[in-house]
């Protein structure tokens, strides 16, 4: 059964887009991330127009994003002093963003620059998450290797406007979290994706914030980027696709409740090297379109 | 709308139809062609995946005569750009725009246009569009390398009159099924009656369309005849799309609601299980 999708204004098998959720979900279930580096895209690649793709997957990581967040709540892993402050550096990013998008969009080179941004951050993301995964399965495996500090203090560290942020453990300047704010809601924006796979590795590795309040505090704030994108991207340019938005959400539910189900039958870093393949194997196919010649050199656009 | 006699635009074949009615007084002035379409009110509606249309009509034809139909989409600006590669990947480095050209065109016709009629006589009848003619359509270039900071205008004759180009274009829309020339595509019968079938792609522009039919005989249309059709989305697709379009703000409101209440359900249902 065909659903012609109002917005994007082409019609698409029902049993693909909820195929596309549940199998997008299913690994965002499985690793832990939201999944809007696969499903923007795949949605591409089936024929949604560019511009549709980033809003729409933006409004389904706002559904996605709430329903992971509210776990971590429970738990008590989110430090909403330190999610605030990454909140509002990322409003500021992705009201630049979707700017952004939409100047690129008009000098026809809106699609280069996702598939740059794209093959940038997913191959370094990838590449450290692989070496990081295959060198805590050979350390495993060697024991009595010793272990590196949890995080280091550079000149990142002695910027002004210094912030306690209790839940975090962290003395910080403010400034360094709205920088990394405002960066990913700029990607976020452009890329169609939460971002959540370079803000906790940002984290991490920049903030030195513990761990266990990563992901909480990434989903948390993903929400509010992700939100604003949707209400900017629906004003300015009309690309969010309701309909879409909601078949690929239904897909992804449950496909995500599958997804962590088999997640607790692997490792860690197990995980995480499977996902740093996925993730570069993303970048590989979009990188290798950029190269190959394309079928035709001109292509055209209606201009409604 | 009344059809008219293509011969009276230029005067050679308006003789040389002159001299065919003297020559056979039996037939005097054909009468118009007549057509309907099954369906002038097409609805893209949730389920919309392409449709069929029958297009029927008749006609008082002589064997040999040819059936010509039309079916033209609302004008649009089309935007192609060409690539080229750069620093090793393929980039968009030119834009040209088409002015006021035809968002849909698709001709039907009972034989190969070249043998229904010559360049000349189906470009007076403008039907001529994907044959060569084109003549339509106009457009500009746009320099997008970034510099300069505008758009530099290029003679827009010089664009719209050279067929590589226009070929070019052609063959673009023809592989996003926009246009297309179907000859051999209406039957006919007893040169009294004859049909096409129509079918509308999945990605068709909303709109009003054009429909016209051409009766031609030996190289000259006799008679032709326009008929509306209407694109339009209806339903919940046309719900959508005028939310979106009309109350942009709040539909996007709307939507972040959606999703948080139903990432909250979903969450809610999790915790159940």
């Amino acid at each position: 059964m065909y659903i012609y999708l109002p917005i994007a204004e082409v019609s698409m098998h029902i049993g693909i887009i909820i195929g596309l959720g549940g199998g997008v979900g299913f690994l965002s279930g499985l690793f832990g991330v939201g999944g809007g580096f696969l499903m923007t895209p795949l949605l591409i690649f089936f024929g949604i127009p560019p511009a549709v793709a980033v809003s729409t997957e933006a409004n389904q990581i706002v559904a996605s994003s709430v329903s992971g967040v509210l776990a971590h709540m429970r738990r008590g892993n989110v430090d909403f002093k330190m999610g605030a402050i990454l909140m509002a550096g990322g409003m500021i990013g992705s009201t630049l963003g979707v700017a952004l998008f939409s100047f690129l969009r008009d000098i026809g080179q809106i699609d280069l620059v996702i598939q740059l941004s794209y093959v940038v951050f997913l191959g370094i993301i990838g590449a450290l998450m692989l070496t990081e995964s295959l060198r805590t399965i050979i350390r495993s495996r060697t024991p009595g290797a010793a272990r590196g500090k949890l995080h280091q203090h550079n000149w990142l560290h002695g910027l002004p406007l210094k912030m306690r942020f209790r839940r975090s453990k962290l003395y910080i300047s403010a400034i360094l979290p709205l920088g990394i704010g405002a960066f990913v809601g700029i990607l976020a924006a452009i890329m169609g994706v939460g971002g959540g796979f370079i803000m906790v590795p940002a984290m991490i590795y920049l903030l030195g914030m513990p761990t266990s309040v990563v992901v909480g505090t990434s989903l948390f704030q993903i929400i509010f980027v992700t939100a604003n994108v949707t209400l900017l991207q629906s004003i300015q340019t009309q690309t969010v696709d309701f309909l879409l938005a909601g078949l690929l959400l239904f897909g992804a539910v449950v496909g995500a409740q599958f997804g962590s189900r088999a997640g607790a039958l692997l490792r860690g870093e197990q995980l995480r090297g499977l996902l740093a393949l996925l993730v570069l194997a993303v970048c590989v196919k979009i990188g290798y379109d950029l190269v190959i010649r394309p079928e035709d050199l001109l292509s055209v656009e209606l201009v409604r | 709308m009344i059809g008219r006699l293509a011969a009276h635009r230029t005067a050679a074949p308006a003789l040389a139809g002159l001299a065919m009615l003297l020559a056979e007084p039996a037939m005097a002035a054909p009468k118009q062609v007549v057509a309907d379409l099954s369906n002038s009110r097409v609805e893209i509606t949730s389920s919309y995946h392409g449709t069929e249309l029958l297009l029927f009509g008749a006609y008082e034809g002589v064997p040999g005569d040819d059936i010509i139909l039309v079916v033209q989409g609302p004008a649009t600006d089309i935007i192609q750009r060409r690539k080229a590669k750069r620093a090793g990947i393929w980039v968009n480095v030119e834009t040209k725009i088409w002015q006021q050209a035809p968002s849909f065109y698709h001709v039907f016709a009972t034989d190969e246009l070249s043998s229904i009629a010559d360049e000349r006589a189906l470009g007076n009848a403008t039907v001529g569009a994907l044959s060569g003619g084109l003549s339509f359509v106009s457009g500009r270039d746009e320099s997008s390398n970034g510099q300069g900071g505008g758009t530099s205008l290029a003679s827009g004759a010089a664009i719209a009159g050279n067929p590589e180009q226009r070929n070019n274009l052609r063959r673009n829309m023809e592989a996003n099924g926009l246009w297309q020339v179907l000859p051999s595509s209406i039957v006919t019968q007893q040169d009294m009656l004859f049909r096409a079938s129509l079918s509308l792609p999945s990605n068709i522009p909303t709109g009003d369309y054009n429909v016209r039919v051409l009766h031609f005989r030996d190289g000259v249309a006799l008679s032709e005849r326009a008929t509306d059709m209407k694109v339009r989305k209806a339903g919940l697709s046309a719900l959508i799309y005028r939310f979106a379009h009309d109350y942009s703000a709040l539909y996007g409101i709307f939507a972040i609601v959606f999703a948080v209440a139903s990432g909250w359900l979903a969450a809610a249902a999790f915790r159940r299980k």
